[in-house]
C-alpha cells in the first residue's frame, strides 16, 4: 500500500516577539519527491522546517499530514508519525558508537517495555538483533560501514552528517527533512549525498531539502520553494524556479 | 503575633539577600552556584570569630565578613566556574559548585565546630526589647540597602552597565573588547562580599553555624525562583513571601513542616508561573 | 551495546568468585560488615546510576528514599511484625511510590531547579521522620530487624545482600545494553535529538526515576537491618553526595565504573585512617578534582593512558554509499 499522504504547511505564519519570521507561507511535501527550500539568510527556511517538525507551533495556519492536523503535535509525536529530520549542526551522542547512534533512530519501533528490557525477556534480544541488522545495512548504505564501531565524537563533519541521515532512516520515516546537509561537504561527498537522496525518493520518502548550495538543489530537486524575508516568492519545478526573475534578483544573482 | 511577623520578614530578607547574590552571579555566568548560601554562612562565622574570639571592634568584624565572602566568591569563580564553562556538558558547574560547597562546609565544621554559636551584639541593646531587636532590623535594613545599592550600581556606574551587557549577550560583550573572565570574577567577588555582609547582618538571627550554607542555598533559591530569576525586586518579594510563610507555618503547625511548606510554595509557583512572579519567559533553544 | 569480550568474561568470573567466597577470606567480622555495606550501597547506586549516569538527571536527594525504605522496613518488620521478606518488598514498593511522587513535579524542571528539588526532598524526609515521633521514634530512632535464618548471621546476611545487589546489577545491565540504554543516554546528551527520534522524554525520565526509587527502598530495608539501629542522623544529606560521587567518579554510562567507585569510596576511609577524619571534605575534593580534570570519570584516565601507550591510528576512508544495500534496507518492512 503506497502512502500518498502529503505533509503540508497551509498558510502558516510565525512571529517571534515583534518579528514575523514567516508570513502566510504554504508548502506541500509529497511522498516520493525531493522538494527544495531555498532563500537568503533570514528568509525563514529553518523556521519553516522547525514548524513542520514541531519545534515551534504556527502563530496562524495549520500543519497537515494527510487528513491529520498536526499543528499542535509535539516533536515526539511527529517522529511517531513518520517525520524525521537532520540538524544544521549534527546532534549525535558523542560517547556512543556510530552503530549505536544509528540504532537510536529505531526507538519508535522498539516496543520492548522497561521491565521487559530489564528482565532481558527473549523478544527483547530478538528485537535488538533485528534493529542492529537493519542499522548495519543502513550504515553501509550511506557509506559509513567502515566506521561502525567508532565513537561518534571521533567522526569528521561529513561522517556526522551522513550518520544523522542514517539515524533518521532507522525511524522508517515517510518524510525526511534535511537542514542544510551539504554544508561543509566536498564535491565528492555532495555527489554521494545526491545519490543517497535520490535513493530515498525512489523508495517513496518525501525529502525536504533546506539548502544554500543552489546547484545541488536544482540538480536533484523535483520542486523548489523560494522564501524571502518570511514570504514565499516562488514555487514550482526546478526549471521554473531557477529561471524566475524574482528569484534571480533576490537570491541567485545575475 | 508581631514577633512572628517580624521574624518572618527578617529571615525572609536574609533569603532575599541570597537571592540577590544568585542574581549577580547568574547575570555574568549564567550559572546558579550551590556555594551561594555558604558565602553568607562564612560571613556569619568569620564575623563571629573576629568579634567574639579575636575581640575586635564590630567594624573589623564586618570587614572580616565582607572579605571572607568576597574571597570565597572569587574562589568559586576561579575553581568551580571558569574552567568548567568551556566544556560542552552543561551541568558540570552544578557538580563543581556542589563539590566546593561541601568542602567549605566541612572545613568550616572542622574549624569552627559543629554547634551553632551565638553571634555577638553589634549595637548595645537589651535582650528583652522584643520586636525592636536589632537581630530583626539588621538583616531587613541590610538587604534593602543591598538591593538599592545594586540598582544604583547597574544604572549609574560603568561596571554595572558592563555587567548588564554581559548578562544580555556575553559573546557580543566579548566582541566589544570586554574581558568576560575578569568581569565575571569581579561579579563573583562583589556578590560574595554582599553575601558575606548579609550573613554578618543576620548573624544574631541565625547564629554562627557551619551547616547554614545548605539551607540558605536552598531557601535563597526558593526565594529566587518564586520572585523570578534575574529580578532583584522579585528576589525581595520572593524572600518576603517565603520568610513570612515559614514563620506563620511554624507558628500554626510547628517547626517540623517548615521545609515542606517552603518547597510547597515553590512547586505551586513553578506550576502556575514557571518563570517566577517577575521573571522573563525563556526562549526555547533550537 | 558492548557485548562482553573474553577478557571481560574472565575478569567477571574472577570477581564473581572473589565475591562469592568473601566470607571465607575476609579478615574479620568488620571486613565482612564492610563488604555487606558496599553491597547495600550498590543496590541503591545501581538504580541511581540509571538516573544520573545514563539519563543525566542530577538527583542529590536519594538519601531521602533510602531513609524511607529503612524506616518502612523497621516499622513493618519490627513494630508491625511483618515477615521481613514481605517488609523488604513493601519497602521497595514504597520507595518506588515516593520516587513517583518526587519525580512527577520535579523532572520537568531544568537542571539546578531539579537538583534543589531533590535536595529539598531529602531535607523534608528528615524533618518528617523527626516529627512523626509515634511512628518513627523521632530522634531516638528504631531498631533494625534481622532477617530469619539462614540470613541472620553476618555471612548469611552478606549472601542475601549480595544476591540482591547481583539482581539489581543484572537489571540495570540489561537496560543499559538495549534500546532503553540508548534512549536514556540520548536524553542525557542531547534531549533535542532524543525528542526528534521519538523518545518520550518526560515519561522515560519518570520511569527510570521510579526504578531508582524501588532500588533505594530495597537498599534502605537491608541497610536498616545491617546497621541494626537507625536514627534520623543516619541519613544525612552528605550520604546523597557520596552516592553521587561514586557514580561520577566511576564514569557515566557504565555499570562497572560506578561499581568500582562504590567499592573504592566505601572502603577507602576505612582503610586509610586520616581520610576518615576528613570524611565528607574528601568526597567533595574528589568530586571537584574529577569534574575539573576527568569529567568522564576515572575510567577515562585508563583510556587516556592506553592511548598514550598504544596510539590508535584512525584510518580516514572516504564515504562511499552502497546504494543497492541502502535500497534493500529501505524496502525491508519488518
Amino acid at each position: 500500500m503506497t502512502n500518498t499522504a502529503q505533509l503540508q504547511a497551509v498558510s502558516v505564519s510565525r512571529a517571534f516577539g515583534g518579528i514575523k519570521a514567516l508570513d502566510d507561507v504554504s508548502l506541500e511535501l509529497r511522498p516520493g519527491e525531493v522538494h527544495g527550500l531555498i532563500g537568503p539568510n533570514g528568509s525563514g527556511k529553518t523556521t519553516l522546517l522547525n514548524l513542520l517538525c514541531g519545534f515551534y507551533q504556527p502563530s496562524s495556519g495549520v500543519i497537515h499530514l494527510g487528513e491529520q492536523d498536526l499543528s499542535q503535535a509535539s516533536v515526539q509525536m511527529r517522529a511517531v508519525n513518520g517525520i524525521a529530520r537532520t540538524f544544521q549542526k549534527p546532534r549525535l551522542m558523542p560517547m556512543l558508537s556510530v552503530l549505536d547512534n544509528c540504532m537510536l533512530g529505531a526507538w519508535i519501533h522498539a516496543d520492548a517495555g522497561f521491565m521487559s528490557t530489564a528482565l532481558a525477556l527473549p523478544h527483547v534480544g530478538a528485537q535488538e538483533l533485528d534493529i542492529q541488522a537493519r542499522a548495519i545495512e543502513l550504515l553501509h548504505g550511506v557509506g559509513l560501514g567502515h566506521v561502525m564501531q567508532r565513537q561518534a565524537s571521533l567522526l569528521d563533519h561529513a561522517e556526522q552528517r551522513f550518520l544523522e541521515i542514517a539515524r533518521g532512516l532507522a525511524m522508517q520515516p515517510r518524510f525526511m527533512l534535511l537542514d542544510e546537509p551539504a554544508g561543509g561537504l566536498t564535491h565528492q561527498e555532495i555527489d554521494h549525498l545526491a545519490d543517497v537522496v535520490r535513493t530515498l525518493r525512489d523508495n517513496g520518502i518525501g525529502v525536504l531539502l533546506v539548502e544554500h548550495h543552489t546547484d545541488f538543489v536544482f540538480r536533484i530537486c523535483d520542486r523548489v520553494t523560494t522564501l524571502n524575508t518570511g514570504k514565499m516568492i516562488c514555487h514550482g519545478t526546478s526549471e521554473q524556479v531557477r529561471n524566475d526573475p524574482e528569484v534571480i534578483r533576490v537570491y541567485l544573482g545575475a | 503575633m508581631l514577633t512572628v511577623l517580624i521574624t518572618g520578614l527578617a529571615t525572609g530578607m536574609l533569603f532575599a539577600a541570597v537571592a540577590l547574590v544568585y542574581n549577580v552571579m547568574y547575570s555574568t555566568s549564567k550559572v546558579l552556584s550551590v556555594t551561594t548560601g555558604h558565602i553568607s554562612m562564612l560571613g556569619g562565622v568569620f564575623g563571629a570569630y573576629a568579634i567574639s574570639v579575636l575581640q575586635l571592634h564590630w567594624t573589623l568584624g564586618l570587614l572580616a565578613a565582607v572579605v571572607a565572602g568576597g574571597a570565597f566568591g572569587a574562589l568559586t569563580e576561579l575553581l568551580a566556574i571558569r574552567r568548567v564553562l568551556n566544556r560542552s556538558d552543561e551541568h558540570l558547574w552544578l557538580l563543581s559548585t556542589l563539590a566546593l560547597a561541601t568542602m567549605v562546609q566541612q572545613a568550616a565544621g572542622l574549624w569552627w565546630g559543629t554547634e551553632p554559636k551565638p553571634f555577638p551584639r553589634l549595637i548595645p541593646q537589651d535582650f528583652g526589647v522584643g520586636v525592636m531587636d536589632q537581630k530583626f532590623w539588621l538583616p531587613i535594613g541590610m538587604t534593602l540597602l543591598m538591593a538599592i545599592g545594586l540598582e544604583l550600581f547597574y544604572k549609574r556606574t560603568m561596571y554595572g552597565k558592563v555587567f548588564m551587557a554581559m548578562s544580555e549577550d556575553a559573546f557580543a560583550a566579548q566582541a566589544r573588547g570586554i574581558s568576560t573572565d575578569r568581569i565575571r570574577l569581579m561579579s563573583y567577588v562583589l556578590s560574595g562580599a554582599l553575601g558575606g555582609l548579609a550573613g554578618f547582618a543576620a548573624g544574631q538571627l541565625t547564629f554562627a553555624f557551619f551547616a547554614l550554607g545548605l539551607t540558605l542555598t536552598l531557601n535563597g533559591f526558593i526565594a529566587l525562583a518564586v520572585g523570578g530569576l534575574g529580578s532583584n525586586v522579585g528576589a525581595i518579594l520572593g524572600g518576603a513571601a517565603l520568610g513570612l510563610l515559614n514563620a506563620y507555618a511554624s507558628y500554626w503547625f510547628g517547626g517540623e513542616y517548615q521545609q515542606t511548606i517552603a518547597v510547597g510554595l515553590l512547586m505551586i509557583v513553578l506550576l502556575v508561573k514557571p518563570e517566577g512572579l517577575l521573571g522573563d519567559r525563556q526562549v526555547r533553544p533550537v | 551495546m558492548n557485548s562482553l569480550t573474553h577478557t571481560h568474561k574472565a575478569w567477571l568470573l574472577l570477581g564473581g568468585l572473589l565475591i562469592a567466597t568473601l566470607p571465607g577470606w575476609a579478615g574479620d567480622q568488620y571486613q565482612l560488615h564492610l563488604a555487606s555495606l558496599i553491597a547495600v550501597y550498590w543496590i541503591l547506586i545501581a538504580g541511581l546510576n540509571m538516573v544520573v549516569g545514563f539519563t543525566g538527571q542530577l538527583s542529590i536527594g536519594h538519601v531521602g528514599l533510602l531513609c524511607i525504605g529503612s524506616y518502612a522496613f523497621a516499622v513493618l518488620a519490627g513494630k508491625s511484625g511483618w515477615h521481613p521478606a514481605l517488609a523488604l518488598a513493601a519497602s521497595g514498593v514504597l520507595g518506588g511510590v515516593c520516587g513517583l511522587a518526587l519525580g512527577l513535579p520535579s523532572l520537568r524542571l531544568p537542571g539546578f531547579y531539579f537538583a534543589m528539588a531533590t535536595m529539598a526532598f531529602a531535607l523534608i524526609v528528615n524533618d518528617l521522620v523527626l516529627a512523626q515521633v509515634d511512628l518513627t521514634g523521632g530522634g531516638i530512632g528504631l531498631p533494625g530487624p534481622l532477617f530469619p535464618a539462614p540470613f541472620d548471621s553476618p555471612s548469611g546476611f552478606y549472601y542475601l545482600v549480595s544476591l540482591l545487589a547481583l539482581g539489581v546489577t543484572w537489571l540495570s545491565w540489561n537496560l543499559g545494553r538495549h534500546m532503553w540504554g540508548r534512549a536514556l543516554i540520548s536524553i542525557r546528551d542531547n534531549p533535542v535529538a532524543a525528542q526528534s527520534v521519538g523518545v518520550a522524554v518526560f515519561r522515560a525520565k519518570l520511569t527510570v526515576f521510579v526504578f531508582s526509587g524501588v532500588t533505594a527502598g530495597l537498599a534502605g530495608a537491608v541497610f536498616a537491618s545491617l546497621q541494626s539501629y537507625i536514627t534520623p542522623d543516619t541519613f544525612v544529606f552528605e550520604l546523597s553526595l557520596f552516592f553521587f560521587v561514586c557514580i561520577i567518579i566511576g564514569g557515566r554510562g557504565s555499570i562497572i565504573g560506578p561499581f568500582i567507585g562504590t567499592v573504592v569510596l566505601t572502603a577507602l576511609p576505612e582503610l586509610v585512617a586520616p581520610l576518615a577524619k576528613l570524611g565528607n571534605f574528601f568526597y567533595g575534593l574528589l568530586l571537584l578534582v574529577v569534574v575539573l580534570v576527568v569529567p568522564e570519570g576515572i575510567g577515562r584516565v585508563f583510556d587516556i593512558i592506553r592511548e598514550r601507550l598504544r596510539p590508535r591510528v584512525v584510518h580516514r576512508e572516504p564515504i562511499s554509499p552502497d546504494l543497492a544495500r541502502l535500497d534493500r534496507a529501505l524496502k525491508y518492512k519488518p
